[in-house]
């Protein structure tokens, strides 16, 4: 049986990493790169990285650190790289082939697409087919519409599909995406648990793995999504910023509910 | 660039802060915050920490708290002992430069609080040699204070196996609104590499690139190693933030320890028009605060006029009063400090200038450094020279602890 895997999520925007809430607001916690040494130190499996900068604007806004403001996207996933020792999933704003190829050859290990797969699925299969399926992951971004259905939302959470979240991973996976990287709008930031009912749903429709994310406020609810949601990895963005050693207690919360993880 | 429409901060800053559509910088949206919080609530969480943390055989102290003997210091001094009922070690990292007045608070604390205090200061002459050298490097002479302040007293926990640290506020969170108050956010190594040190560890000051040849050694740093995280890990060192649990208050909370004998500077200072907080180091609200100007435009005046904006003790337009007086100042402990280091002012105000940021400061056709101000109209800003103006040794220096 293959391992459960523990995945924490770091959103840049405009240079910064921040803290999401809702997919709206957004807190500066600091530039690229620190954060990343620290998931290395604490062995995580993997990381996924994804820019939300909805403009093309990177600056951290001062030039008296070590680390030094870029503003261009790559030169920062050049500078993640150099410290990542981890499998690395870089999303956000990825249109094209040369797009993943920018990424991949600086050392992501994946991509993940979202609405650019959702305006052409068959952008899917392309990246899949010259880049392997491996390392393709549809990311979903999903929220409860005005009739109270699950909703699948392109551009940064803020347009509807009118698709259906389970309609849409299975299309995915025969479109040749590899993974599934599900998050909850509604649960973004809210710190009161994976959707498991959402995510349980999506993972019954797929036979591809799909990673959890979206809510986790306390390390027990990474459990609930492998254990209520059937997720096959779980992640999470914010609460792996609040306190010291956040991976590896997070790890410990795994093996405390029996999850067959890496230890 | 950006002002808060609500307080006074800019959008380039030492804090990194973001706006919303009304132009609220985060700061203020996270003080809103602590109007929605049950305080009485969160009392009752810490006094549960506290009762976890309890050493109740006697074996051992309670937790530490890294104090400078500041208003924040007597004020977590007091809460543990006095509210918690605590058994704290008190740990001071000292940077060489206390105030007469600072140093006689932090005194006076332990005697007052009846608490253990370990009082730590590196050899003068590496903080010399670091003052000189994190200056030439990222602008900020004070390096050796953040990393002491942020480092010292979790060594100290490790070394004396006392797990529960209590420090104050979560000052990125109170200025710039960092985290949400629901994060209760605890101190990470991450925290203090990336915001107190800039990303520079202590041995980032070994490395001997050109002009900067201090000759620093692994032996003369112990004091700066972050212990390892096998280390926090197998005591399970956990550092809280009483900002959390207590709806923080600096004036109000000032009020009360003067109560107890705190006692303010007697002497104004340069920079900010506040008299109760950096005591434990004659620099931070001098130089140190006056590179910030150079580096980004505002100033420790800034900072406190947003404070207490947001307390509701001033106006906007005070504030930005406040801004206008005292943010540009070229504070006199400067002729403290080139004495201290061995330094002209003229190499001092050179290598300050490499550091003014691009996107706040233009030179003017008189070779004048220029920025855009909060009220609207920019203005030139040219540098004095305190050491041709003959200015006199002033009271505020008088009350350094002589060296």
């Amino acid at each position: 049986m293959l391992k459960k895997r523990l995945i924490p999520c770091l959103f840049l925007k405009n240079g910064f990493l921040v803290r999401s809430q809702g997919f709206n607001e957004h807190q500066l916690l600091g530039n690229a790169i620190h954060q990343v040494e620290r998931f290395n130190a604490w062995e995580v499996d993997e990381l996924i990285y994804i820019d939300i900068t909805r403009d093309d604007h990177y600056d951290i806004r001062r030039d008296d650190m070590k680390v030094k403001s870029e503003s261009d996207i790559l030169k920062i996933l050049e500078a993640v790289s150099k410290t990542c020792f981890m499998p690395l999933t870089f999303g956000g704003r990825i249109r094209t082939l040369q797009d993943i190829y920018d990424r991949i050859s600086r050392g992501a290990d994946k991509v993940t697409i979202n609405t650019q797969a959702l305006a052409d699925p068959t952008f899917i299969t392309e990246s899949s087919m010259v880049f392997g399926s491996q390392a393709i992951v549809v990311s979903i971004d999903v929220k409860l519409n005005a009739n109270g259905e699950y909703e699948v939302y392109s551009h940064h959470g803020q347009q509807p599909t009118g698709l259906h979240p389970v309609a849409w991973a299975k299309q995915a996976e025969q479109y040749g995406a590899g993974e599934i990287f599900l998050n909850s709008i509604d649960r973004d930031g809210m710190a009161n648990g994976y959707d498991t009912a959402l995510i349980r749903q999506v993972a019954e429709a797929v036979s591809i793995p799909v990673i959890a994310c979206g809510g986790v406020g306390q390390f027990k609810h990474l459990a609930q999504g492998i254990n209520d949601g059937l997720a096959d990895a779980v992640a999470a963005g914010n609460i792996f910023h609040f306190t010291e050693l956040s991976g590896k207690r997070a790890r410990k919360e795994l093996l405390k509910a029996g999850i067959h993880v890496r230890n | 660039m950006q002002y808060c429409t609500r307080c006074v901060y800019p959008s380039i800053s030492a804090v990194p802060l973001g706006f919303d559509e009304n132009g609220v910088c985060t700061g203020c949206r996270a003080h809103d915050q602590k109007k929605t919080i049950d305080w009485a609530e969160r009392a009752e969480w810490i006094k549960e920490i506290a009762d976890e943390y309890r050493v109740t055989d006697g074996s051992n102290y309670d937790c530490i708290i890294p104090v400078s003997g500041g208003k924040d210091s007597w004020y977590q001094t007091w809460y543990a002992k006095e509210v918690l009922g605590l058994n704290p070690l008190l740990v001071t990292y000292n940077s060489n430069n206390y105030l007469q007045v600072g140093l006689r608070n932090l005194k006076r604390m332990r005697e007052v609080f009846g608490v253990d205090h370990h009082f730590f200061t590196p050899s003068p002459q590496t903080l010399i040699k670091l003052n000189r050298l994190c200056f030439k490097k990222m602008g900020d002479m004070n390096w050796h204070a953040h990393c002491g302040i942020f480092t010292y007293p979790v060594q100290v926990a490790v070394k004396y196996r006392i797990p529960l640290i209590i420090w104050g506020e979560h000052g990125y969170t109170d200025l710039g609104g960092m985290f949400s108050m629901n994060d209760l956010i605890e101190m990470t190594a991450k925290f203090r590499l990336e915001h107190a040190q800039r990303g520079y560890d202590w041995f980032d000051m070994l490395d001997r690139e050109e002009g900067e040849e201090e000759g620093l050694q692994a032996r003369d740093l112990l004091w700066a190693r972050y212990p390892s995280d096998d280390e926090l890990e197998e005591i399970e060192v956990r550092g809280i933030y009483l900002g959390n649990f207590v709806n923080w208050d600096g004036n109000e909370q000032t009020e009360l320890m003067k109560k107890f004998g705190f006692e303010e500077s007697p002497v104004p200072f340069d920079r900010t028009y506040r008299r109760v907080s950096n005591l434990d180091d004659m620099h931070e609200n001098g130089i140190h605060d006056y590179l910030k100007f150079v580096k980004f435009g505002y100033g420790r005046a800034s900072d406190h006029a947003c404070k207490d904006i947001r307390s509701g003790k001033m106006t906007r337009e005070e504030g930005v009063e406040m801004v206008r007086k005292y943010d540009h100042v070229k504070p006199r402990d400067l002729l403290r400090w080139l004495q201290y280091v061995g330094m002209s002012e003229a190499e001092f105000d050179a290598i300050a200038d490499t550091f003014r940021d691009s996107r706040v400061w233009q030179k003017n056709s008189s070779g004048e450094w220029t920025k855009e101000n909060i009220w609207g109209t920019p203005s030139a800003y040219p540098v004095p020279s305190l050491t041709e103006s003959n200015i006199e040794w002033s009271e505020f220096q008088k009350q350094a602890v002589p060296q």
